[in-house]
């Protein structure tokens, strides 16, 4: 009988063999084998394929897989406390790869806490009320002809007619920080300067500030009420048993009774007012009265939304534009819409919002940045690897060690599942051990992390969710880093492993290279992170800013009688002796509130309208700041109210190479949102030019800028900048106070360094480039741990050899550079990799910034260098010893 | 409890094991099936049957020749043990209790149609 020369596919032959029960294997195969033949020689090749496929399927059922019962009971607590006294005592026969698999797990699980922590803080801002996940904020879009506009902020009726037509709004606040005022208690009349901050009476409904004293359902409802925080108490009060009692404010002419004390603010609240008046105490006045009743589009109002369950924010959103249009018609070529913004987007997603209270002299919403979100995020899963791979390195390299106990496990019956749970399991307890060591470092170094972090993360105190995700990752940190050696130790075939035979392909070489090269690639990219933003933050806090930011003390001007008085107080104060030089201003050079900016043209001019920002500055200005005139002349007294000084930019945009008194036009100004008309046309004339001066950040590019006289029409003064000696300085506040104080007792002297303040730009990207930096040492330390211990068993492998060519003449140089030659050839690959990565990265977050550092070569080559000399020095140190080392010792044994 | 537990597809293979006497493998008994009762077996649903049929002791099975055909793997035949014959004895019997206790008038009525 001739044999037919097809075979059935072998796909499913495979698949046959897999899961069918070894005992009927053979049998049935020859059926399908005999039955296939059968059906080849009477219907073809294709019907017979066909049919062997549907007869595989079909047995594949329960009587005929092989079912795994009979060896489960292996897995018994028995079985699971032999793993883990093996594993205990592999863990304590080699105690050097123990410590160092120990130590790096433990300082990867630190690192990555720490950053999740601090991540996790900030993705969970403004969670903590219990409806947060239906709080919107109504966020305004409005388009002027081609100028649009994003303010999170309404009308006061958009607030008040929504409740009622639009059924999908449960409840909904307003409120508003008209600017800042003292805040006095009348029996002791010390003045605080403190933001006003208006709310109605849900506001306390639909957020869960929590109160300590007071019914959150009525505080707010009765006219003349407020609620003031915890610490607002202790300042004002010295006590928080303040209920009942009043307060005022200095621009209102009736008290406040406190019905309510606010605890403190938890540290991610994107909220930090200390105070909350009840909207009713202005429902009776005439302005309120005559105002709001037709206020759908003011903007003055920060208004937040509940919605109910399962309302869709969008088509609400749709509905209040609606509701807005059917009420208010805006003027021609304008366009206005609403959307609503989750609660929980506030910190991260606002970049491109103004704050509603942009027309107020308060701080705006601080914002997060999601950016370094995103970096801290990668960080601390790479630092968890980094750890990780050390621990699958040095386990597959001593793999070796254990051949015998997997060969004897396995000829007695454990299953390969069997003992890949066994090495999971023990990569489990590693990780586990390193946990809670972790756990252990942070909590002692969370206090200082803290402090300087300018947070309140706590290990005990977070939400459980962080703890499910870490616990998570930590899981799945054991199971990456046992998993590799798990598959390749569990392969290998028991005879062989009992033969003793020297299994070469043990812990496949090329894989552990490649994690080598991975963890010095991501070390050596951290490196030059570091390097990169340590020499940008530099270079922002020390770069010319075109001014003297040094020794400047700048003072808040906050009453009435402190800004029409100021030539006297000015005068009074260039009179201290240590005084040098004092300016008023409406805006300070690296302001950090808003500053104006106006729409100009040259006199006559048809052309589009240009835009700049506005200072009103007196002529002391240029002296005190050091700012170089370059053109033209200063400011002279009183007659120079319609004469305004350009810096280049300006210059450069209106054409104007010589200052020869050119007019322009101002006919709009913007305090940072939508332009509106000034009350008369303002036409000052171009007197001066100055050098171009950093005004702002230095993340932004110098803007066209009008230095206006003091009394212009558009931005009164807020500011005196007084030049200081260095000398006694405390005295010399002192004295500045009396000044201020002489003149209004009101007046709460308030002042800043300007080099402070200035500082405060960049203050976060301080505690990044810290954060990274700190991030970097422990990736690089963490592999150079592996690496010792790769190195470690390297020689250990090679001991014989060095011996052999030692005897034979090798030189202790010759052999080094033989043991580290391989190491350091991993890492100048790393280098490889890791320079376009970080060219390519650190470029990009230098685009943030419109002044700052070039990426150069040398940066490069001093973290190559740096990661190739720490390498040297952890590989060096083994290959020294055994290259001194007598030959003697190492051969004498065979 | 039942003495002797016997499914339909079960006594049809114990059956033909019978019929077939010492030439039972699984294909002859895959073809006798299919030929004698015009039904298709599958191997899944054969295998299945034989095995349990084993596992109650009802078959004992032996390894036989394998061929070029079965590409070397042997053939297992099928005898039929003692208590295989008892559990068939008993499923004819308890089979036939139960026909004559149907009253001859149900059949009757039960095989003309009902319009009639």
């Amino acid at each position: 009988m001739s044999r037919p020369a097809a075979n059935p596919p072998k796909l499913f032959l495979r698949f046959f063999r897999s899961y069918c029960d070894p005992k009927m294997q053979g049998y049935i195969e020859g059926d399908l084998m005999e039955a296939y033949h059968r059906r080849l020689e009477k219907y073809g090749k294709r019907k017979a394929n066909m049919q062997f496929i549907i007869d595989v399927l079909l047995l594949f059922r329960p009587g005929i897989v092989k079912s795994k019962t009979s060896y489960h009971t292996l897995n018994s607590p028995d079985m699971f406390k032999n793993y883990f006294t093996t594993g205990w005592r592999n863990l304590w026969r080699s105690k050097l790869h123990s410590t160092l698999n120990i130590v790096g797990l433990t300082f990867g699980i630190v690192c990555f806490l720490l950053i999740s922590l601090y991540v996790f803080d900030e993705l969970t801002f403004d969670r903590h009320h219990v409806n947060a996940e239906r709080i919107y904020r109504v966020v305004e879009h409005k388009n002027v002809r081609g100028e649009a506009s994003i303010i999170a902020a309404a009308g006061y009726k958009l607030g008040e007619e929504s409740k009622h037509s639009i059924p999908e709004v449960e409840n909904i606040t307003r409120i508003t920080r008209p600017g800042r005022a003292n805040l006095v208690d009348p029996e002791n009349p010390v003045p605080f300067q403190e933001t006003i901050t208006v709310g109605d009476e849900q506001f306390l409904e639909i957020f869960d500030f929590p109160l300590i004293e007071g019914d959150r359902h009525t505080a707010l409802k009765e006219p003349a009420s407020i609620i003031i925080d915890e610490d607002l108490a202790m300042r004002i009060f010295s006590s928080t048993d303040v209920m009942g009692k009043n307060l005022q404010f200095s621009h209102l002419d009736f008290p406040l009774k406190i019905t309510g004390i606010l605890k403190k603010h938890p540290r991610n609240s994107s909220f930090t007012f200390n105070s909350v008046m009840s909207m009713s105490s202005f429902y009776n006045t005439d302005y309120f009265k005559q105002n709001m009743i037709s206020d759908w589009t003011s903007g003055n109002f920060s208004v937040y939304a509940l919605l109910r369950q399962d309302a869709n924010a969008d088509s609400v959103s749709r509905k209040m534009t609606r509701l807005v249009l059917s009420n208010f018609k805006p003027d021609e070529g304008t366009k206005l819409s609403y959307s609503l913004q989750p609660l929980k987007d506030l910190h991260l997603k606002s970049a491109d919002i103004v704050d509603g209270a942009r027309n107020s002299n308060v701080d705006s919403i601080a914002q997060g940045n999601p950016l370094y979100i995103t970096i801290f995020s990668f960080t601390a899963v790479f630092v968890l690897l980094i750890a990780a791979i050390n621990y699958t390195n040095l386990t597959t390299a001593r793999a070796s060690g254990r051949i015998k106990e997997i060969g004897v496990r396995k000829a007695i019956g454990a299953l390969r599942s069997n003992l890949i749970g066994q090495f999971l399991f023990e990569s489990w307890l590693t990780t586990g051990i390193a946990f809670v060591l972790a756990i252990g470092v942070v909590s002692l170094v969370l206090p200082p992390f803290n402090q300087f972090a300018g947070k309140e993360l706590s290990l005990f105190a977070v939400d459980y969710h962080f703890w499910l995700y870490a616990l998570a990752a930590i899981v799945i940190i054991g199971f990456l880093s046992g998993s590799y050696s798990a598959l390749l130790l569990s392969r290998l075939k028991p005879v062989s492993l009992l033969k003793g035979l020297k299994i070469q392909s043990i812990g496949d070489l090329s894989v552990r290279t490649g994690l080598v090269i991975f963890q010095f690639t991501i070390s050596i990219v951290m490196i030059i992170g570091t390097i990169v933003l340590l020499l940008q933050v530099n270079y922002l806090n020390n770069s010319d800013l075109g001014f003297n930011k040094d020794l400047m003390v700048v003072i808040d001007v906050n009453t009435g009688a402190a800004r029409s008085n100021f030539e006297v107080i000015k005068d009074q104060m260039t009179k201290v002796p240590s005084v040098k030089n004092v300016s008023v201003t409406s805006r300070v050079p690296g302001e950090w509130k808003s500053i104006r900016t106006v729409k100009l043209r040259a006199e006559g001019g048809t052309d589009e309208d240009l835009i700049s920002y506005l200072i009103g500055a007196d002529k002391d200005f240029m002296k005190t700041f050091e700012v170089t005139l370059l053109q033209g002349r200063n400011f002279r007294e009183a007659y120079d109210s319609s004469s305004i000084i350009v810096n280049e930019t300006a210059a450069k945009m209106l054409n104007i190479t010589e200052a020869s008194e050119q007019t322009v036009e101002i006919a709009d100004v913007s305090r940072g949102g939508a332009y509106s008309p000034l009350d008369a046309l303002f036409k000052p004339r171009v007197i001066g030019i100055v050098k171009d001066f950093h005004f702002q950040s230095l993340r932004d590019k110098i803007q066209p800028l009008i230095l206006a006289y003091n009394n212009n029409p558009i931005h009164v003064i807020d500011y005196y900048s007084v030049r200081i000696e260095p000398t006694d300085i405390p005295a010399t506040l002192e004295k500045l106070k009396a000044i201020m104080v002489k003149q209004d007792v009101d007046e709460p002297f308030e002042y800043h360094f300007l080099d402070e303040q200035l500082a405060l730009f960049y203050v976060e990207d301080g505690r990044r480039q810290t954060l990274l930096g700190w991030a970097a040492m422990s990736t690089i330390f963490i592999a150079c741990l592996g690496l010792f211990g790769l190195a470690t068993y390297s020689t250990e492998q090679r001991i014989k050899e060095i011996g052999v060519r030692k005897v034979l003449g090798a030189t202790a140089v010759g052999l080094v550079s033989l043991l580290s030659r391989d190491f350091l050839k991993l890492v100048l690959i790393a280098n490889a990799i890791a320079f376009p990565i970080s060219w390519w990265a650190t470029n990009r977050w230098l685009q943030e910034y419109a002044y700052h550092i070039d990426v150069e070569w040398w940066m490069f080559v001093l973290a190559g260098v740096l990661a190739l000399a720490i390498a040297l020095l952890t590989v060096g140190y083994q290959a020294i010893k055994a290259a001194v080392a007598n030959p003697v010792n190492s051969l004498r044994s065979e | 409890m039942k003495k002797y537990q016997l499914g339909e597809f079960e006594e049809i293979v114990i059956l033909t094991i019978g019929i077939l006497n010492n030439r039972a493998y699984s294909v002859s008994i895959k073809d006798e099936i299919e030929s004698r009762l015009k039904r298709t077996v599958s191997f899944g649903a054969l295998h299945t049957a034989l095995k349990r049929l084993e596992e109650k002791g009802y078959l004992k099975a032996f390894v036989g020749e394998s061929t070029e055909e079965r590409a070397g793997r042997p053939r297992q035949y099928f005898e039929i043990t003692a208590m295989g014959k008892k559990a068939m004895q008993y499923a004819k019997e308890t089979r036939d209790e139960l026909w004559k206790a149907i009253p001859k008038t149900v059949l009757q009525v039960n095989l003309l149609p009902q319009y009639l």
